[in-house]
């Protein structure tokens, strides 16, 4: 007992000093060039991050230290609400970088990294940057979300052809139903998050029969969440999405089928349905060995255009850096973003496009993912996720519920009212 | 239960008698049978993670674990290979030269973990003992109205103090370091610290402390020599909780050790960003989860017999 005692009164006195000891150590790391970003991707993401800003810490000297979250919506409200925001953070979303421009968190861009923005981006990238004219975000990994997935093999081998348009596309689904496989496998469910991936097929739709012009007005609101257009949009995806024939499990199975589980069934033995949209990150999902021959196996085609006069717009999404302080290394790291150099090992290790415009489409590590990158730097249309620009109480919340709720058989009339009512005011 | 009715059958008893025994035997097989059912529905979840926790990739995400039992050749130890080292994974550097990396694992989060729980768990015991002490049996003004305090906050959120101590931590330098968290959970342990140690050491009699001031021992030697010894099974059962709350922990160290790198992940967090970031990944958090089980089902199992007794001597007799 007496040795218990002694033992932790020894800790009671040493601990102290312990921690101050390494309290001390802590506020005493060498004040070396050092940059602090903060963002979503993770694990491997992160890891091909890390590697592909290695080029850049060899030149300059400057150590990156890239810390990824998978709270990072809530956290870095936190972290600046506390007065300590990282150097650089990488948003998902146009709609959160616009808020921490309003509250005057973010610093604006000086004019040469904006310079090399105008030289190396389109305008949209730079418009989805910028917040009341002045330019805050550069984009780097990016996303585009209207592909079709296909089993290459399979699909040719029963002699299906990549339909052109809507129609068409309609015309191989009831050959495919006769053919005895549910063309379409879909699945939405994504825990708290469920429903997005059915707000990602609608924004596409949107896109083909109303164009862009009436998708901005409907992104900002500019017209009711239940028009007619919206209306017409969600009537063409429920043509699909209402009729059991065309989904595998049926329409009810879509609310309960897990998004990245859903591209499975089209390379199970023997297939189970023929096609599956998705964004270019549904290739992490397939199975291993579809992953490691994705060349042979996989097969993509941009979801057809409904009206001819809109063609096939490329829906899409990315993390913009955007900084919270203008050390000069922060400002140097941001002009290494813009150039092609830090994406190539990137590109080369998979799972991210980019949309530099002096890219070399043959750095990319697949053919797939050269071809995707073709489509989303020389799409005619671009447009950001909608639900990504929406407020959140509507892009991440009723507009989420509200398709789940008409996949799970709600009348759609019902479920635009309903979203239109929760839109802020 | 069961000696019972087999002694009660040695004495062969009347017919009345066993008739009465026929039926307590029933209702006893009754109950086995429920609770044996309750015991079998509570642990299946845990079990299939178990087995789910040694099936590869595309088998856990195409069948349910229970299909292993017809194909048992499905069985790897590939999650626990990758959460403990690493996903393993190839991509061709800016020399153009192929090479493998891995990506993040948990052995290095393990020991932020531990780094961060130990010393979490030691100071609020410490700090609380003490204060626990004074509160009891020491008599000073303002002690009633303290005890009240301390009692009060307890159902304080402790969610409100994030921001107002991370922005006091900011000015201090103290974000992203290890002793900025020990302390916040050291605050945020000892209301329930204070609380619990107190109700335990004022029911050690009174008798023994007398005994002790008349030998001529000092206020701190009781505490030392009589009051410690005597308090172990509330101190562990105290630990006990405070390891589990601080190991299980993720806000409190997504917002106080944010900003210090991958570094200084706990496994928490760590688990949390190996699922990739779409959760492409999740399969596992099967192996993740029998890692992170590992030390606390040690703590808990050699504290254990602790646990009971101090949660019964300190709740009850307060």
């Amino acid at each position: 007992m007496r040795k218990l005692s002694f033992v932790l009164m020894a800790l009671l006195v040493l601990l102290p000093v312990a921690a101050f000891a390494r309290g001390g150590e802590e506020t005493a790391e060498p004040e070396a060039a050092m940059i602090d970003v903060f963002g979503v991707f993770r694990d491997q993401e992160a890891l091909r991050f890390e590697e592909g800003m290695v080029p850049f810490e060899e030149r300059t000297g400057i150590d990156m230290v890239y810390q990824p979250s998978s709270e990072f919506e809530t956290q870095i409200f936190v972290r600046i609400e506390a007065g300590n925001p990282p150097d650089i953070a990488a948003v998902p979303q146009p709609g959160l970088m616009r808020n921490f421009a309003e509250r005057g968190a973010l610093i604006p861009l000086p004019g040469d990294v904006i310079d090399r923005i105008d030289a190396n981006y389109t305008q949209a990238w730079k418009d989805l940057g910028s917040y009341e004219g002045k330019v805050y975000g550069v984009f780097h990994r990016v996303n585009a979300k209207s592909f079709v997935w296909y089993n290459k093999p399979e699909f040719e081998g029963r002699g299906y052809r990549v339909p052109g348009t809507w129609d068409e596309m309609i015309v191989l689904m009831d050959r495919m139903v006769r053919d005895g496989v549910p063309p379409w496998s879909v699945g939405i469910e994504s825990g708290a998050a469920t429903g997005w991936a059915a707000t990602d097929w609608m924004e596409d739709v949107m896109l083909r029969t109303a164009g862009p012009e009436v998708y901005d007005q409907w992104v900002n609101h500019e017209i009711p969440f239940n028009h007619p257009a919206v209306r017409e949009a969600a009537d063409y995806m429920l043509q699909i999405w209402g009729n059991p024939d065309y989904i595998l499990g049926g329409s009810q199975s879509i609310a309960t089928t897990n998004f990245g589980d859903a591209v499975l069934p089209l390379f199970t033995d023997p297939p189970q349905a023929m096609m599956h949209r998705q964004g270019n990150f549904i290739i992490g999902f397939m199975q291993d060995h579809v992953q490691d021959n994705v060349e042979e196996m996989v097969g993509v085609f941009a979801l057809p255009e409904i009206n001819p006069r809109w063609g096939t717009p490329v829906l899409g999404g990315g993390d913009q850096f955007v900084i919270f302080d203008d050390r000069p290394e922060i400002i140097e790291f941001m002009k290494f973003l813009t150039t092609w150099e830090s994406a190539k090992g990137m590109a080369a290790a998979g799972g991210a496009l980019f949309a530099h415009q002096d890219q070399n489409f043959n750095d990319y590590g697949s053919a797939i993912e050269a071809d995707l990158a073709k489509i989303l730097v020389n799409a005619e249309v671009f447009r950001f996720d909608a639900s990504d620009l929406m407020p959140a109480e509507v892009g991440a919340g009723s507009f989420w519920t509200g398709m789940t709720d008409a996949v799970t058989g709600v009348p759609i009339g019902e479920v635009l009212d309903m979203i239109e009512e929760s839109w802020p005011q | 239960m069961a000696d019972t009715a087999a002694t009660i059958t040695k004495r062969k008893p009347t017919a009345v008698v066993g008739g009465l025994h026929r039926r307590r035997a029933v209702g006893q097989i009754v109950v086995h049978v429920v609770l044996v059912l309750l015991v079998v529905i509570w642990t299946l979840p845990t079990l299939g993670v178990f087995v789910s926790s040694f099936r590869a990739r595309d088998a856990v995400r195409e069948t349910g674990w229970w299909s292993v039992f017809s194909t048992m050749d499905q069985l790897t130890l590939e999650n626990y290979e990758q959460v403990l080292s690493g996903k393993p994974f190839t991509y061709v550097d800016s020399k153009g030269v192929e090479r493998t990396a891995r990506s993040d694992n948990m052995l290095g989060a393990f020991l932020n973990s531990m780094t961060v729980t130990i010393p979490a768990v030691v100071i609020p015991i410490l700090i609380a003992a003490f204060a626990a002490y004074g509160f009891a049996w020491l008599k000073f003004p303002g002690r009633k109205i303290m005890f009240v305090a301390i009692v009060a906050i307890l159902v304080v959120p402790l969610q409100i103090s994030l921001i107002p101590i991370l922005r006091d931590y900011q000015k201090l330098g103290l974000n992203g370091t290890f002793l900025g968290i020990w302390l916040a959970h050291t605050g945020f342990g000892l209301p329930l610290a204070v609380y619990l140690l107190f109700n335990y050491i004022s029911t050690i009699p009174r008798s023994i402390m007398e005994s002790a001031f008349i030998d001529g021992a000092s206020h701190f030697t009781t505490f030392l020599r009589l009051i410690l010894p005597l308090s172990v099974p509330a101190l562990a059962s105290f630990a006990i909780f405070q390891f589990l709350w601080v190991w299980n922990d993720l806000l409190v160290a997504l917002v106080f050790l944010s900003g210090a790198g991958e570094g200084r992940e706990v496994m928490t967090q760590r688990l949390l960003n190996m699922i990739g970031t779409r959760g492409q990944d999740w399969h596992l958090l099967t192996a993740g989860a029998f890692v992170s089980m590992a030390l606390p089902v040690v703590v808990f199992f050699s504290l254990q017999r602790y646990f009971v007794r101090g949660l019964t001597a300190g709740s009850v007799k307060g």
